[in-house]
């Protein structure tokens, strides 16, 4: 799923998954939780994200999440992924305005 | 009600055996949500069962064998949409339905309530053979000359858990239509059949080696004339050849046309030739008796339609000149008398091709039973036919499906657009299809323009793996990733039918906000130049591509 892209000086790191029972999108916050809102979502520099997606990793059986990696953001705010994709995995199907995460919550 | 006609009758074996595999599925769900089984280990299990982990969701891929779907079975998948998903489900290409907001815990509910109709999301993934496809039109169309429903379900039952090709190097589709004009994309098959009568029985003539993704091939000849009885043997023979020799390796090189055009089609064809003389023949061969009995399980519907339908019918095209536009492009021929084919365009101006409500599933489950013997069919080009309308029945039809916004008069017209689920749900994605199909609708949603237009296709898939068909369309778009900006490519050319090609690169790829534009001006520049009754295409062969390039790469 990774895919490769460059990193720039003012961007960061977080870490996404999806939900084990019901495939829905969440973000790595600063407590250790999966939360469903990427504005909560903790950030990471490149040198400290491969140690957090380890631990992560090692959790993600009993936090019930599957396809745990890592995506570069702006930090805003808002704090937006920087790639087309990742933002609509962060804010929902950009056809369907109702289906959107904000109004999700 | 009606009996349902045009698909086969399941009995209690069929029954008790989707519940096994159900328990089967649902333990396994269960193990995976305890931990027991890893993502890796439940993958291959899940994709099995048709369940696939896309962007936002589970997504459920359910099976629609050769597209045909009764009244009640409609009715369920709009229950499902409501109870279980968010309202809509999406036709497919592949004449399936998918369910794009499903959770892990309900999927052994819904295929319990799947099973209750009798249906299942088998084989709607996984290197198997896929739900088999077929005619949109068939046992209908006046220019049919064998109804495929027959031997599709013959193949359905063959292929359905064959153990030996349940781990085949890669997916495996086929396509079969019994007409001259080819409705079913037969040449972009892994096997496409095309029958006719013959003088002892009908005859099959099988292309081997088509398909689109990253390597779109069109698939050559391997048979002319297989009889009836050696039908089975003969699938069986190809695909032995390719179970055995296709690369297992490389994911990208696995495909069976990759073989066919490494080995060149008259060595395959000797390969099979091979296989087929030392296989014990009679164990395949397909008897008169077995096809009738098969046959039996067919509902026939009883096409009876008074003296003067056709009379009413031209009367309703007379007073109402909508009606009359709608009859010119979604109808075709039946083969009986005073009787019609309605296509219902699932592509509404502006809307996201093949997506229907709960609500309009339930409506046109309804629609089917007072007007069509309680059958339904899903198009390969995310469609719904209703395939045996009576004339003097369709202005009332009609009517109704403009009530449900289902009424658009663009079938095989600019705005029936094929596009795939895209970004916006595809976790392989480049770029997003769905909405550059739903701003194009909207550009030409005018009828007199699209009628002035004429046929034209435009396929939009969002990556290289080519669910739209972009290949096969005669204007063809492709998502492209340029450091995660969303790209297209313009293909020109293409189309599936009897004379298939795939579609020549136009130029450089460009942005998604410059597409419409972009397409609007090959258009424009088509209307311009066309000859007298020449279609795009036909325009396209005279002068090539070099005044579509100008247009689409003109700085606006
Ligand atoms: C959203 C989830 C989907 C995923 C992950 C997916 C994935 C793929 C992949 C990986 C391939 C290429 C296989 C190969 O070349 O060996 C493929 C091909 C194809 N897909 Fe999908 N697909 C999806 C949805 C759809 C939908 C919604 C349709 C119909 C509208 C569709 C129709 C097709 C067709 C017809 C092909 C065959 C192209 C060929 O001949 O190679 N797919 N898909
Ligand atoms: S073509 Fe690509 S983007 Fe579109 S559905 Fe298929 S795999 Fe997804």
């Amino acid at each position: 799923m990774k895919r490769p892209t460059r990193i720039d000086a003012e961007e960061k790191l977080v870490l996404t998954a999806n939900c084990l029972l019901d495939g829905h999108i969440v973000w790595l916050d600063q407590e250790g939780r999966w939360c469903s809102s990427i504005a909560h979502a903790a950030m990471f520099e490149p040198d400290t994200i491969d140690a957090a997606l380890e631990k992560a990793k090692a959790h993600a059986q009993l936090d019930e999440v599957v396809g745990i990696y890592d995506v570069v953001v702006r930090p805003g705010p808002p704090l937006r992924p920087v790639s087309v994709r990742e933002n609509i995995r962060a804010f929902g199907p950009t056809v369907h305005p109702q289906f959107s995460k904000e109004i999700e919550r | 009600m009606n009996a349902p006609v045009g698909h086969y009758q399941y009995d209690s074996v069929d029954r008790a055996f989707l519940q096994s595999r159900i328990d089967e599925f649902a333990d396994q769900v269960a193990r995976r949500i305890d931990g027991s089984l890893t993502e890796d280990e439940f993958k291959p299990l899940r994709l099995m069962n048709g369940l696939y982990l896309q962007l936002h969701a589970y997504m459920l891929r359910i099976a629609v064998p050769y597209g045909i779907l009764d009244a009640r079975q409609m009715r369920k998948l709009s229950s499902i949409a409501r109870r279980y998903d968010r309202d809509y489900g999406h036709f497919t290409t592949r004449q399936n339905l998918q369910f794009n907001w499903i959770k892990l815990e309900d999927t052994p509910a819904i295929l319990r309530e799947l099973a209750e109709v009798d249906m299942h999301a088998i084989q709607t993934s996984g290197n198997c053979i896929r739900n088999v496809t077929s005619d949109e039109f068939a046992g209908a169309a006046a220019d049919e000359l064998v109804d495929p429903r027959v031997h599709a379900e013959i193949l359905r039952q063959w292929s359905t858990l064959h153990p030996e090709f349940t781990f085949l190097p890669r997916k495996f589709k086929i396509a079969i239509s019994g007409s001259p004009h080819d409705r079913v994309a037969a040449r972009f098959h892994d096997i496409g059949i095309l029958t006719r009568p013959g003088p002892n029985g009908p005859l099959f003539r099988i292309f081997v080696g088509g398909g689109m993704g990253r390597t779109p091939l069109v698939g050559q000849e391997i048979f002319d004339s297989v009889r009836e009885e050696e039908l089975l043997a003969t699938l069986e023979a190809i695909l032995r050849v390719y179970n055995a020799h296709g690369r297992r390796d490389n994911i990208y090189k696995a495909r069976i046309k990759i073989l066919v055009q490494a080995l060149g089609i008259d060595a395959y064809r000797e390969a099979v030739q091979a296989e087929l003389s030392q296989m014990d023949l009679a164990r395949y061969r397909l008897t008169p008796e077995i096809v009738e009995a098969i046959r039996a399980r067919f509902a026939v519907p009883n096409l009876h339609a008074p003296d003067n339908a056709s009379e009413i019918f031209l009367a309703d095209q007379k007073r109402d000149r909508k009606f009359a536009r709608w009859v010119q492009s979604n109808t075709h021929l039946h083969r009986a008398p005073g009787h019609i084919i309605a296509v219902v365009s699932i592509k509404p101006a502006g809307g996201i091709p093949g997506d229907a409500t709960s609500e309009q599933m339930s409506r046109l489950a309804d629609l089917a039973e007072q007007y069509s013997f309680g059958e339904l069919r899903v198009t390969h080009l995310q469609n719904i036919v209703l395939g045996h309308v009576r004339q003097d029945k369709l202005y009332a039809l009609w009517q109704e499906l403009e009530k449900i916004d289902l009424a658009a008069p663009n079938h095989s017209l600019i705005g029936d657009i094929i596009a795939c689920p895209g970004l916006d749900y595809c976790s392989l994605a480049n770029s997003r299809s769905i909405p550059i199909a739903q701003k194009l609708s909207a550009r030409f949603a005018n009828a007199d323009l699209q009628s002035e237009i004429g046929k034209l296709s435009i396929n939009i898939s969002g990556c290289i793996n080519a669910c739209g068909h972009h290949h096969a369309g005669n204007i063809g778009l492709l998502g492209v990733d340029k450091r995660g900006e969303e790209f297209f490519q313009i293909t020109l050319g293409g189309r599936a039918d009897e004379k298939a090609a795939i579609g020549s690169i136009l130029g450089a790829s460009l942005p998604e906000d410059e597409m419409v534009d972009a397409i609007a001006r090959i258009v424009d520049r088509y209307l311009a130049i066309r000859g007298p009754g020449e279609s795009f295409l036909d325009t396209l062969s005279r002068l090539g591509d070099a005044p579509f390039k100008e247009a689409a790469y003109e700085i606006a």
